[in-house]
């Protein structure tokens, strides 16, 4: 509940009719103002506060978001272990309430992979097979909510975002796009698709309200390859052809935007996910093309610089 | 009079007429020589800009959302026309179709299945897809910016269900009068996406820009088959299919081979 999504999937569900009360936990609190949920601020590796917490509320429906995309918000291992972390504690915890009726977890389309003569535009039905860290995570939630809905036989709905691009989201991708000069891949430079997070948080609402019991991949509609973004950005293209990477990386890191490996995978081998099932399936209608995302992303006033108002001494 | 006088001064001053600057550089004592070179070298950067802009125009492609490129698919088309003059026939069974399947023949290093899908393309002003790209750079990338598809059978049944016309070619043969096996997996996944498929035989020259791509009624699936065997017999019948439209191509000596 703490993180930017997070904050706006709660916002939109305290709108919603067949919400009665909300609670949320997150180490950081809320980045919106909220009117109705209630929230606690417990780190993740706190597993007895969190089971306390949940099994006093009961919930019907969990939504777990707790994600943390490496070097969005913390480094790759921190992230590793606050995401873990988080899976095992809430949704532990949400195993153990009685009128648990359905979890909705978020995972990536990182989880599909892109090995050599892998899918280029995956569906849900295509074979599981991460080969960065995120994909790896976003699997082993999908697996341990999984098992859990096995046990205690309650549904499991899986989102599976887009890198997931908007105002204020801390993105790896994002930050990298919107450096002066941004490196690319020059022989390469494949096609990947985002989120924007208002459709991403509209998404687990509608799974949330349906009781989804499925993997839906949430996505754009279209497509970019990152010349064509930077190029819309109006930035300046570095194109690269292999070893020169390691520097950009480490230019990257130390002008402030990371790149991390499932990021590095994107701009190598691209990444595609096929949306249409959640179209059908949540009834929703995308706000926005990937085209549209990276020009937002573009659009957002990178430092407001506000004048005082009077002198002080 | 003064007043008309300070007018078309401030006019001069916008427009900022070539004499009238030069003569203010000569005021200033610049000298002619370094004048002239502060002009060309201005010459120079408005070329290089207008360059970079039209450059930057010419670049500015979007891909869909199997990362085709329109544009650039279409500058390649006109660009293959220097090499391949492609006369096509039999598009009018194409033309209500939503999704289909269209296999060809294909003569070694021919690149039937590109140049079919792009004029094929054009001829019905929607995109046309191919199987057959690599799947690592550079080649691949390419490709698919021209509408490649890996070879796989789970990726060209999501492609021809989304309502996508794709051409496959037949295993490349030494002949162009014969044709080559039809792979029964890929020609699988139309049966499984329900979509029609479509023979289609190529002739074009080693050494003329004359192509050809004539395209026949859809072949009908045995719908009795319960299993495999229904791909099996469909690849046949598409091969038998070819060959006969080969057979009633007017051959143009060893030049068209």
């Amino acid at each position: 509940m703490g993180g930017e999504l997070g904050s706006r999937v709660t916002s939109l569900l305290e709108e919603e009719p067949w919400v009665g009360s909300l609670e949320g936990i997150d180490a950081d609190p809320p980045r919106r103002r909220l009117h109705r949920a209630v929230f606690h601020r417990i780190v993740p590796g706190q597993h007895d506060r969190i089971v306390e917490v949940v099994k006093k509320f009961n919930p019907h429906v969990v939504v777990h978001v707790a994600v943390w995309e490496p070097h969005s918000r913390a480094a790759p291992g921190v992230a590793r272990d606050l995401t873990d972390d988080a899976a095992t504690s809430i949704l532990g915890a949400a195993a153990e309430c009685r009128a648990l009726e359905s979890i909705v977890i978020r995972s990536g389309i990182e989880i599909y992979g892109r090995a050599r003569n892998s899918a280029t535009r995956p569906d849900e039905d295509t074979a599981i097979n991460p080969t960065t860290q995120y994909g790896r995570m976003v699997a082993g939630i999908e697996s341990t909510a999984r098992r859990i809905g096995d046990r205690i036989g309650v549904t499991v709905g899986t989102l599976r975002l887009g890198t997931v691009v908007g105002a204020h989201v801390p993105s790896p991708l994002g930050r990298l796009l919107r450096m002066p000069a941004v490196p690319y891949s020059a022989l390469a430079d494949p096609p990947f698709t985002v989120s924007l997070d208002h459709d991403a948080a509209n998404s687990f609402v509608a799974a949330a309200r349906l009781r989804l019991d499925q993997p839906l991949n949430i996505v754009a509609p279209g497509a970019i390859t990152a010349l064509q973004a930077i190029r819309r950005g109006r930035r300046l293209p570095i194109p690269l052809f292999g070893p020169e990477w390691a520097i950009a990386k480490t230019v990257a890191y130390l002008m402030g935007a990371p790149i991390p490996d499932h990021v590095i995978e994107v701009l190598h081998r691209g990444r595609l996910a096929d949306g249409a099932r959640a179209r059908e399936v949540l009834e929703l209608a995308p706000t926005a093309t990937t085209a549209e995302v990276i020009d937002q992303l573009y659009s957002w006033p990178s430092v407001v610089r506000t004048p005082a108002r009077a002198a002080v001494a | 009079m003064a007043r008309d006088a300070t007018a078309r001064d401030s006019v001069a001053e916008v427009i900022q007429l070539p004499a009238r600057a030069a003569a203010r550089a000569n005021a200033r004592g610049v000298s002619a020589a370094g004048d002239l070179a502060t002009r060309a070298a201005s010459a120079t950067t408005s070329t290089a800009r207008t360059g970079i802009e039209s450059l930057m125009r010419w670049t500015h492609n979007a891909v869909d959302d199997w990362g085709r490129d329109a544009r650039l698919s279409d500058r390649i088309r006109s660009v293959s026309g220097l090499r391949w003059d492609v006369m096509i026939g039999g598009q009018h069974h194409l033309e209500r179709v939503r999704g289909g399947l269209i296999v060809v023949n294909s003569r070694r290093f021919s690149l039937s299945p590109i140049w079919a899908a792009l004029h094929l393309g054009r001829a019905l002003d929607r995109p046309v897809r191919f199987v057959g790209r690599p799947d690592i750079a550079p080649a691949g990338p390419a490709l698919q910016r021209l509408g490649g598809l890996l070879s796989d059978p789970a990726e060209l049944t999501r492609v021809l269900a989304s309502g996508e016309l794709v051409v496959l070619g037949a295993a490349t043969t030494m002949s162009p009068h014969r044709v080559g096996v039809v792979d029964h997996l890929l020609v699988g996944a139309a049966v499984a996406a329900k979509v029609p498929v479509f023979p289609a035989a190529t002739a074009s020259s080693s050494l003329q820009r004359s192509a050809r791509l004539q395209i026949g009624t859809a072949v009908p699936v045995n719908r009795r088959r319960r299993g495999p065997l229904a791909e099996l017999e469909l690849a046949d019948d598409l091969a038998i299919a070819i060959g006969t439209m080969l057979d009633e191509f007017t051959w143009n000596g060893w030049l068209l081979s």
